[in-house]
């Protein structure tokens, strides 16, 4: 095994890519014996990266991309998801999803709880979740403040309490969820499969929403690290538009990026972290490479192993009492 | 019944507790799966109501919360700093 380092992450990238492929073929052609398949567009580099795998393992003519806006998702990500569509010479579907969330409640759910909090709420506000600080400096525990936008720019926080807390989350979760329901919509009636994109550095912390983005039936990159998906997504020519944008879940009104929501730390020190954790490399050699004193890294990897740990559910079958599936 | 009973009590009829093993009075509570991030607000929500106390951002650390002594040190630290004399549910005695 190579010795941790910086660059432990590199991958080659073109054979990584014709596995990848390979495997996608397998599944979709062989396992499967479906068509083609279908790719949910965010405008972000996971899915950019999916599509451009899949029209590189099946051609053009047999993907798929499906955008699916709402009113609180940033412009920018349907400019960027019909950008990477022309550009890989794949047909498209764009399906507004602002009515079915409005009907779900979802928007009003979340409003009331923002106007719980801050009263003078309104039109023009905008807001998110945020995570609490900084896993590496600080001994903490987790929770989540909402942070309220006012027309201002002003920036207003406060903690969230427990029940405020979920319902905020599942009411959000809907989002995904409601995606799911219309890429499978597209992937079904065209004899498809829906391509996952999920990668990961979010798999193993669960960032991922249970039959939302993590409803579907193939997931090609998800033995990813978050920084290998910008390698290969640089190596096969994914426009720079998309790979210099700032990830983030694009769920809330007020930009907020994957590391301000999430995961506290940016993804080229967390990628390291997370595999130096995986492959047990010893603490003084992850300290003397990365240069952070090894009681910091034990903060991190406690975070990592809550999460990883909470969120075990999503990456397995629901518990069940199935000893054998006889036919 | 004291703080630390009410504590103990609390946490074992909301976190179902593996093998029915005791929880020792300074086991930690997250690192032995007892609680997870979800469970720490089910825990900050069940002080504030019963102690009508605020917890503060900087007071949701492991030495305040994570184990059953160290949240009836904090508990019975809040109490003391209260400038009000408390109306709270509990018949909790600060020992």
């Amino acid at each position: 095994m190579r010795a941790f380092n910086q660059k432990i992450l590199e991958i080659d990238c073109d054979t990584e890519s014709k596995k990848i492929c390979e495997f996608m073929k397998r599944t979709v052609l062989k396992d499967f014996r479906k068509k083609g398949v279908v790719v949910g567009l965010s405008g972000g580099i996971d899915s950019a990266l999916t599509a451009a795998l899949s029209v590189k393992a099946f051609g053009k003519e047999r993907v798929l991309g499906v955008i699916l806006p709402e009113k609180e998702s940033s412009p920018e990500s349907e400019i960027l998801a019909r950008q990477l569509a022309n550009w890989l010479g794949i047909k498209t579907e764009t399906v507004p999803i602002t009515p079915i969330l409005q009907s779900l409640g979802v928007y009003q759910r979340r409003e009331a709880i923002v106007r719980k909090y801050f009263p003078e709420f309104a039109e023009g506000w905008k807001y998110k979740l945020a995570i609490s600080k900084d896993t590496l400096e600080k001994e903490g525990l987790t929770f989540f403040h909402l942070v309220a936008i006012d027309r201002d720019g002003a920036s207003h926080k406060e903690r969230l309490p427990l029940n405020d807390y979920l319902e905020m989350v599942a009411a959000t979760e809907m989002k995904q969820r409601t995606r799911m329901i219309q890429l499978y919509f597209y992937a079904e009636k065209s004899n498809c499969i829906v391509a996952g994109t999920t990668n990961k550095s979010e798999l193993l912390q669960g960032f991922f929403v249970k039959y939302g983005d993590g409803g579907v039936d193939m997931e090609p990159i998800a033995h990813l690290y978050k920084m290998q998906v910008f390698q290969l997504s640089e190596f096969l020519g994914v426009p720079q538009e998309i790979v210099k944008r700032t990830p983030s879940p694009d769920t809330w009104s007020a930009g907020v990026s994957d590391e301000e929501f999430y995961f506290r730390i940016p993804y080229d020190l967390l990628d390291l972290l997370l595999y130096a954790h995986e492959e047990q490399v010893p603490l003084d050699g992850v300290s003397g490479v990365l240069n952070i004193p090894p009681d910091k890294i034990l903060r991190f990897y406690k975070d990592f192993d809550g999460k990883n740990k909470a969120s075990w559910h999503l990456r397995t079958m629901p518990p069940n009492l199935i000893d054998q599936v006889r036919m | 019944m004291s703080i630390e009973n009410e504590i103990r009590k609390f946490i074992e009829e909301n976190f179902i507790l593996e093998g029915n093993d005791h929880l020792g009075h300074e086991d930690s509570l997250l690192e032995n799966g007892i609680i997870d991030s979800t469970g720490v607000l089910e825990l900050v929500a069940f002080l504030e109501e019963s102690y009508r106390f605020k917890i503060k951002d900087e007071e949701l650390v492991p030495e305040n919360l994570d184990s059953i002594k160290n949240i009836s040190n904090f508990v019975k630290g809040k109490i003391r700093d209260l400038t009000a004399e408390p109306q709270h549910c509990s018949t909790a005695t600060v020992n």
